[in-house]
């Protein structure tokens, strides 16, 4: 029983990072007013392009790296669309969406289901040796601690500074922020270039650290996971983190449940993560006035600087 | 918008694609064109069909000339395939996944000139035969060497969906570890997904954590829980191709199949003219299915004990579903001494005793 505890408790550590990662970069595109669908094609790309690096230089660092550029390149496809062009957001974004799968499939083609070394695990010493907790929690990669540091850094930067106050601005209000002198499209194109970026980092731990191989479809819905956390996570960091580790956790629980032999229909196990998480989200978000607070008011819109 | 033109795309690559094969083809030649559901990869089911691809080029040489076209959605593209395919002249076609069954048979009842031979499914047409492979025979091996190795008595499995073959495997892997070994139990995690490699190393993991020594990766078409099980150090049964590179020390056997001497029948048969259509249910005897890359950890007393039961098989003097069998729930399925029947096997739905986990209902 207790391994299965450690199990869970690891392997929800992650399970969740490119979740979040992915989310993070989500977080701070929305939070700028701009709606990008396409997080799966995002990731796909970021971890085709990482584990090509990976299997070519040997180095996690040139992979994420590879994964973040990669995914960045493709949301520039996007960014290029809706600010330069005014398309349509949902629709831009579900093009990227798929280009991006088909974009992975083609980068990937000659390393299908080649497999690359893991990220090392860090060492903590002592810490890593202690029972049980050592295993849980001192047994991990780098980006495991990497993507909390991530969360807490976004969440600062968009609720104290004055860089997060001109996103959120440029998201409640383009023509207002553009009326006091701000860049919109710059900034709404930055905030997608850094989505995409961390949706490649996401995706490239998926495919070199987390499941080391490269197989086609292997995002196997994640980036759509990520779009849904924002919105039951109502835009706060905090509980868009809570979800992503609630859904890790469900989604490994329901996995020991079914070794554990507990006659439950798998197919119900299989749904739990998704239910669980909505239903938990949805009931810690149910204030409507603290959501409209929190939802970018110009999310979706195309903005034109006119006049 | 962008989905049609994805199709266009790639129907238009792949148009060019078969022409100019056709293009180069003389008239005498036998062109036989091959589907395939997923990409050919390095491992798995569209691999091992595109080996089979080779073993025909290899038997027949200039008197075939074979082609293919790689990651085939079942549905309305397979058909648009399958046309382009007897449009450009191809004689024979191997259709290599169960969803491509009714768009081939239509076209079979089209094209009488045309043989078809098609894994998995269950129709048949005088030149619309299927295949498929008795996999239950060398899980049975398998479980024999799993029975062996494992300490903990406890074995687990990774599998898809509870299809009556994956259910029939499990079966014969769990019939075989308790031979060698009666305490057995085996826990089983459905996935309930086909493709999703990252979820099939959390089961692994999950299963390792409830003291599972010895991994089935059952189905899983790429090595994801291969490779798990190396790094937590378990031993690791796979199936479809030999995976021994992705688990060099804990790699206890791999299910193999060979599609050459199925394939190169079919291609005889055709060239003779005399092509019928069959169902074809390969087994150890046939050489279709076989065990790869049996662990070094195993003794030659128990490495000798795994070939005769081969032997058994495959002079068909043992079925691996022979009774005393009961199910989960304690029923007797099979009378002592009673063997299984093909279409029983074909359809079965029930879980030995022994197996921890239900078959989801």
């Amino acid at each position: 029983m207790t391994e299965t505890i450690v199990f869970i408790i690891a392997g929800t550590l992650a399970a969740t990072v490119p979740l979040l990662f992915a989310a993070i970069g989500e977080l701070v595109a929305e939070k700028s007013g701009m709606l990008n669908l396409g997080v799966e094609g995002m990731m796909a790309t970021g971890a085709a392009a990482g584990f090509v690096a990976v299997t070519l230089t040997g180095s996690h660092a040139a992979g994420f790296a590879t994964g973040a550029g990669a995914g960045a390149l493709l949301s520039l496809v996007y960014a290029v669309l809706t600010t330069l062009f005014l398309a349509n957001q949902v629709a831009a974004g579900l093009a990227i969406g798929i280009l991006g799968l088909g974009v992975s499939a083609a980068i990937g083609k000659r390393y299908e289901g080649t497999t690359v070394d893991a990220l090392p695990k860090l060492d903590f010493g002592p810490l890593s040796d202690l029972p049980l907790i050592g295993r849980a929690f001192f047994d991990h990669d780098i980006m495991v601690y990497a993507v909390i540091a991530a969360a807490i850094a976004t969440g600062i930067v968009l609720t104290k500074t004055r860089l997060g106050l001109v996103i959120r601005a440029v998201g409640e209000s383009p023509h207002s922020a553009h009326a006091l002198g701000y860049p919109v499209i710059a900034i709404r194109a930055a905030c997608v270039l850094f989505g995409g970026a961390m949706a490649g980092i996401g995706g490239a731990y998926l495919s070199t650290a987390y499941t080391p191989l490269w197989a086609e479809g292997m995002v196997a819905g994640r980036g759509w996971i990520v779009v849904a956390l924002i919105v039951f996570g109502s835009w706060m960091i905090g509980r868009i983190a809570f979800g992503a580790y609630l859904f890790g956790a469900v989604s490994l629980l329901e996995l020991s449940i079914q070794g554990l032999g507990v006659n439950v229909p798998s197919q119900l196990l299989s749904a739990s993560p998704y239910l669980i998480t909505i239903i938990v989200l949805a009931v810690i978000s149910r204030n409507p006035a603290l959501i409209r607070l929190n939802s970018p008011m110009s999310l979706g819109e195309s903005f034109r600087a006119s006049r | 918008m962008t989905l049609a033109i994805k199709k266009l795309v790639r129907l238009a690559t792949m148009g060019a694609l078969a022409l100019g094969v056709a293009g180069a083809a003389s008239a005498d030649t036998l062109k036989i064109g091959f589907l395939y559901p997923s990409p050919i990869g390095d491992t798995g089911w569209a691999f091992e069909l595109d080996q089979g691809r080779k073993a025909v080029e290899e038997a027949f040489g200039d008197k075939v000339e074979t082609f293919f076209v790689e990651n085939v959605p079942e549905g309305p593209d397979a058909a648009r395939i399958l046309n382009q395919m007897a449009a450009q002249g191809a004689g024979m076609i191997m259709a290599g996944s169960f969803g491509y069954m009714n768009d081939g048979l239509k076209l079979a009842g089209q094209k009488q000139d045309i043989t078809f031979i098609h894994a998995s499914g269950y129709k048949t047409l005088p030149n619309f035969g299927n295949f498929q492979t008795r996999n239950y025979e060398s899980a049975y091996i398998a479980g024999m060497a799993a029975g062996f190795v494992t300490k903990s008595k406890t074995l687990g499995v990774v599998a898809a969906y509870p299809i009556p073959e994956v259910v029939g495997i499990i079966n014969t892997f769990t019939l075989g570890a308790q031979r060698t070994n009666p305490d057995i139990t085996t826990k089983v995690v459905w996935l309930n997904s086909w493709f999703n490699p990252s979820k099939a190393q959390e089961s692994a993991r999950s299963l390792i954590a409830q003291q599972a020594d010895v991994i089935f990766s059952l189905y899983q078409d790429t090595p994801s829980v291969v490779t798990v099980a190396e790094e937590e150090g378990v031993y690791v049964v796979n199936t479809s191709s030999d995976m021994k590179k992705y688990a060099p020390n804990h790699l206890l056997a791999s299910m193999t199949i060979d599609w050459g001497p199925h394939f190169t029948s079919q291609v005889q048969a055709t060239l003779d003219g005399n092509f019928k259509g069959t169902a074809y249910w390969g087994g150890m005897a046939d050489g279709a299915v076989g065990v790869a890359s049996l662990s070094s950890d195993l003794t030659a007393d128990q490495v000798a004990a795994l070939t005769s039961v081969m032997d058994e098989i495959k002079a068909g003097t043992f079925h691996p579903m022979t009774g005393p069998i009961t199910d989960q729930d304690g029923t007797e399925k099979l009378a002592d001494g009673v063997a299984i029947e093909d279409g029983a096997m074909l359809g079965i739905n029930w879980l030995v005793a022994g197996v921890e986990t239900r078959i989801p209902q």
